[in-house]
């Protein structure tokens, strides 16, 4: 292996026993002029966050534009907003937070809009304005955006040209194939985290997810076996949170594009209920969708948009799915419950007896 | 006998994981991680 030292700018060959590839992802960037401007961000590592910091302690940028209102995007228009710019997002999708289904995304769409933020939605990307090798402009299919700083977020692709170019092969997405121990299909080379491949639980389907919480779990595994053990990583089923200003997201499972996509006929319920008992100071509202296959009754996944304490709440959603319950297992779920902390019957659970009406 | 030698590409989440589980379970593993940025272990 080739390696170059960045700061001396010398290069060696290094010699292994066992390798591990764990190059990570990149964030996507649009093939357009000006993508590569000063003041067009992306922001996927600590580094990269530091420089988007240093623009902005510089002073003198007052218009922002987010382009993408997937995770990152949203947390930056927030980050943005909090730092007293005014924020405009473009999306080319209905709703933000495309790992929702719209009717969930419109909750977020409307929290960014309460927060200040300018939804672009269902509008493209289509170029940028530059002076000087400085960002001054975001161009859309609609309109054009003066601006002093741009943050992609676009969403990233696995960092695997240096694996491809040594003949490792890959996967969806150009991520890095592997069985269930982490090895790839080249003898004494290993992958793990954002830039290697996964498998969907749910779909039974190779699946490619980056996120941190993965990465962690499929490095342990390919540790493991490297030190000796046997460990085994059985797949995810797509479990994420956030938070955009006051309001917590979550997701796990399939979406219903997913579900169309593969052909498993489901039926769904939304429900509004609280955070806590209703009577309780503080409770704040949550909404529960819960998706689940017509027939068996199999949970496929879940989404949750709400005030504090809503979330986490999307673990016991994750936990069934694993598990492989159906929503009617679902209601004799042994959940905790006291007024501080919960309805009595839990949100999830109300969810899932509203979908088990309908099977 | 020479050590074994372990070489992981990437300081973050899973390189990190990787080799500190490697290291725990065989001490005798020589194991070196290479890193573009400065820093590492940044999201894990």
């Amino acid at each position: 292996m080739r390696v170059r030292d960045l700061q001396r700018g010398r290069v060696a060959w290094e010699a292994y026993d066992q390798l591990v590839i764990a190059t990570g992802a990149v964030p996507i960037c649009p093939d357009l002029p000006g993508a590569d401007a000063v003041a067009v961000c992306g922001v996927n590592t600590l580094q990269s966050g530091i420089e988007l910091r240093r623009i902005l302690d510089d002073g003198g940028a007052k218009r922002g534009v987010v382009v993408g209102g997937g995770y990152i995007g949203l947390e930056m228009a927030e980050a943005l907003v909090r730092r007293g710019l005014e924020v405009s997002l473009i999306d080319r999708s209905p709703e933000v937070m495309g790992t929702l289904d719209d009717d969930m995304g419109q909750l977020v769409s409307q929290a960014l809009r309460d927060f200040g933020v300018t939804l672009y939605l269902e509008e493209a990307l289509t170029g940028f304005e530059t002076k000087g090798g400085k960002v001054t402009g975001v161009v859309t299919d609609k309109r054009s955006l003066p601006v002093d700083i741009v943050v992609l977020g676009l969403g990233v692709r696995p960092n695997t040209a240096l694996a491809a170019a040594a003949g490792v092969p890959l996967g969806g997405k150009g991520s890095i194939r592997v069985n269930g121990r982490m090895e790839t299909g080249m003898a004494g080379i290993w992958a793990a985290g954002d830039c290697a491949e996964s498998f969907h639980l749910v779909s039974r389907r190779p699946f490619y997810i980056a996120l941190g919480t993965v990465a962690n779990r499929q490095g342990r595994v390919a540790g493991i076996n490297l030190g000796g053990g046997y460990a085994t990583f059985p797949g995810v089923v797509g479990t994420a949170v956030t938070k955009i200003c006051q309001v917590e997201v979550a997701r796990t499972g399939l979406q219903e594009k997913e579900l169309g996509v593969l052909g498993i006929e489901w039926e769904s319920a939304v429900i509004k209920s609280r955070t806590k008992a209703g009577y309780f100071p503080g409770a704040g509202e949550i909404t529960v969708k819960v998706l689940a296959e017509r027939g068996s009754g199999r949970l496929l996944g879940g989404q949750i948009v709400g005030m504090e304490g809503s979330a986490k709440r999307i673990d016991t959603l994750a936990t069934c799915l694993h598990a492989g319950l159906t929503v009617e297992e679902m209601i004799n779920l042994d959940l905790g419950y006291a007024p501080p902390f919960s309805p009595v019957w839990d949100p999830v659970v109300t969810a899932a007896r509203e979908v088990v009406k309908k099977l | 006998m020479a050590k074994e030698r372990l070489v992981i590409i990437g300081g973050d989440a899973a390189g990190m994981s990787a080799a500190s589980q490697a290291k725990r379970r065989n001490t005798d593993l020589e194991i070196v991680v290479f890193e573009r940025s400065p820093h590492t272990s940044f999201s894990a």
